[in-house]
């Protein structure tokens, strides 16, 4: 078997400085600037068209950075061609390669690096087993189901012990139930093959459930990067905010507090986490999770809410284990809320048409400046 | 389902159109006669006999032949170059290449056949068979180039950065990952061009001579002294031997690949 090459144990798995990407107009990467330690699992979580592709693609080789530096491991990658980085992707369409059967696939970059053609046919076995393929390495990919394509692809991105795995939205075909238990099985062979992998995704569900950490891009920028729960409590724009949960924003003007004025009312509220709340008198937009919103008959106010307006409840969807309320605040100037009643059995429902009143804690209320 | 017999009887009448000078032609083979008529007076095979012992129609036969092996071989790797680089590469002189694969429709044959009896007279290369071939695959080449085309274009771009991402450097990539890949289209080509080259009649009249007839240049001069019943045979034959070959592309690669040109 092939010796494992030693990495260098103290520099990050990938390290981006400042790396941008121009498609003749579109900046698709401005100045993306992380740092990947060795064994994690990052995601990077944005909408379609800000620029998760171009990143995977400078840093698997295919294409190079307009300026900034990229190293894998310590190593400056600019000069190394594609073949030549030691970076196994799944790519979106899987690009199986179809005149070969599943074994070829997987043992085709083993063949190309030269491994002694002895060890081949188990290592291949060995990883069609780990993706659950035992006896399937026969068939040519269109003989495969999706999820069992899916999976060919995963093997032939490890079976050569990359440094490195990337993933470019590789579930986003795959039908809601295959997808979460394709998110589970990728998890799984991570941490048993503990190898670093950056995840690309528009789900915001697959980048909370799989990640260590989570990159938020909007428009070739990276706007946060935290775990999991930080991004969740902690969104440090509001974007993220907006991108991730489902909840609504309330536009108005800073004041003191810090708080959010609306129509005349004063609304408290806090600074995003390690920044400064919007500056009194600029415009600036408050963020409420659904989750946190809590709903009380007309003229009452919610148990432990530090603010409370009157509300319409526009309609009121069921979704099996929660309700989900839309609001309107007629005092507010017809603004839109959203709340979340995660016990639908335990008492009520406000029917649509309703007059309520919503309240929430002054932490729930994110301020961010409004763009 | 209504209009359904419209469409039947348009289809039928037009496959019908379609086949009738091969049938006319494969009937008239049959004939016992000594003449060529249909309906045939008789039936017989004598002139199927006439043809397999005719040393001129043998020769001839084995010379179409030569001409069509020449055609493909220089078809198969020119045609699969110039079609990956067509859809892969973007570049300047593409629109003019395009114009180029038009030509087959656009330029008389008689043109392109004059053309090459100057060029070929200049090389002094008129009076050998391989040239003919050589001839077929330059006027004919579009028809590969669309085949394997069609293949490139069907192809998953990702494939080959897959590859590359697999460890193979750009030869390995071709070799291992693109050729076979478009395979298809180079097998449907070749067949094309086999079978074009085979029947090829206008332009080989213009480069042979008496010593190098091809076949359908053979069957034509003889038209012109008497017209014998082992004429209907050779055509016949020649029916059989283009349909066989339809079926061989059919069952290789499907005849759809055709239509998923452009
Ligand atoms: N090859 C390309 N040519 C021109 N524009 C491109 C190309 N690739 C990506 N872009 C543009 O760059 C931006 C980012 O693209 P991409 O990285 O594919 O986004 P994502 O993967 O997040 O959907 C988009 O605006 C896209 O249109
Ligand atoms: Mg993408």
């Amino acid at each position: 078997m092939k010796p494992t090459s030693a990495a260098p144990s103290v520099a990050p798995a990938v390290e981006a400085e400042g790396v941008s990407r121009r498609y003749g107009d579109v900046a698709a990467l401005a100045e993306a600037s992380f740092r990947l330690e060795a064994g994690r699992f990052l995601t990077v979580l944005g909408p379609s068209g800000s620029g998760k592709s171009t990143l995977l693609r400078l840093i698997a080789g295919f294409e190079a950075p307009d300026a900034g530096r990229l190293r894998l491991y310590g190593r400056p990658v600019e000069a190394i061609p594609p073949h030549r980085r030691s970076v196994g992707m799944v790519f979106q369409r899987l690009a199986l390669f179809p005149h070969m059967t599943a074994a070829e696939n997987v043992a085709f970059p083993l063949r190309m690096r030269r491994w002694d053609a002895r060890d081949i046919p188990a290592r291949v076995a060995r990883f069609l087993s780990l993706v659950r393929l035992d006896g399937l390495g026969a068939r040519r990919p269109h003989e495969l189901s999706g999820g069992q394509q899916q999976r060919v692809a995963i093997a032939r991105a490890l079976v050569f012990e990359p440094e490195l795995l990337l993933l470019d939205e590789p579930l986003a075909a795959l039908d809601a139930k295959l997808r979460e238990e394709m998110q589970l099985e990728f998890r799984r062979i991570q941490r048993e093959l503990g190898v670093t992998t950056i995840n690309v995704t528009h789900d915001q569900r697959e980048a909370l459930v799989m990640s260590d950490r989570v990159i938020v891009m909007d428009q070739g920028r990276i706007l946060q990067d935290a775990d999991p729960e930080t991004l969740w409590r902690e969104p440090a724009h509001a974007f993220v905010a907006g991108f991730l949960g489902v909840g609504a924003f309330l536009d108005g003007v800073a004041a003191e507090g810090p708080a959010l004025a609306i129509a005349g009312a004063t609304l408290p509220g806090r600074a995003p986490a390690g920044r400064a709340a919007p500056a009194p008198g600029a415009r600036a937009r408050g963020s409420l999770r659904a989750d946190r919103v809590r709903l009380a008959g007309a003229g009452a106010t919610p148990a432990g809410c530090h603010a409370a307006a009157p509300a319409l409840v526009e309609d009121a969807i069921f979704e099996g284990d929660r309700i989900l309320y839309e609001l309107r605040l007629p005092t507010m100037g017809g603004a839109r809320l959203r709340a979340i009643d995660r016990d639908p059995g335990a008492h009520a429902r406000h029917a649509p048409g309703a007059a309520v009143t919503a309240g929430w804690a002054r932490d729930d209320m994110i301020l961010f400046d409004a763009d | 389902m209504r209009g359904g017999w419209l469409h039947w009887t348009v289809a039928a009448l037009a496959a019908a159109f379609l086949a009738a000078p091969s049938l006319v032609v494969l009937g008239a083979s049959f004939t016992a006669g000594n003449i060529v008529a249909f309906p045939p007076e008789g039936f017989s095979l004598r002139w199927y006999g006439q043809v397999l012992s005719s040393t001129a129609l043998r020769g001839a036969f084995l010379r179409s032949l030569e001409v069509a092996a020449v055609c493909t071989a220089v078809a198969i790797p020119a045609g699969t170059l110039a079609a990956v680089a067509l859809a892969r590469w973007r570049f300047r002189r593409a629109t003019a290449i395009q114009l180029y694969l038009l030509l087959p429709f656009t330029v008389p044959l008689i043109g392109s056949g004059i053309g090459l009896m100057l060029l070929f007279g200049e090389l002094r290369l008129l009076g050998a068979v391989w040239p003919v071939g050589l001839a077929a695959c330059v006027i004919n080449l579009p028809f590969m180039i669309w085949a394997v085309a069609a293949s490139v274009n069907g192809l998953d771009p990702e494939l080959e950065r897959a590859a590359a991402n697999c460890g193979a450097g750009p030869a390995q990539t071709f070799l291992l990952v693109t050729l076979p890949a478009v395979a298809p289209g180079v097998v449907a080509g070749a067949l094309l061009m086999f079978i074009l080259a085979l029947n090829e009649f206008l332009v080989s009249l213009l480069l042979v001579d008496a010593r190098t007839v091809t076949l359908p240049v053979h069957v034509y001069n003889s038209i012109r002294a008497v017209i014998t019943p082992d004429l209907a045979a050779v055509s016949s034959i020649f029916v059989l031997a283009a349909a066989a070959a339809i079926w061989a592309l059919d069952r290789l690669v499907g005849l759809d690949i055709f239509l998923k040109a452009k």
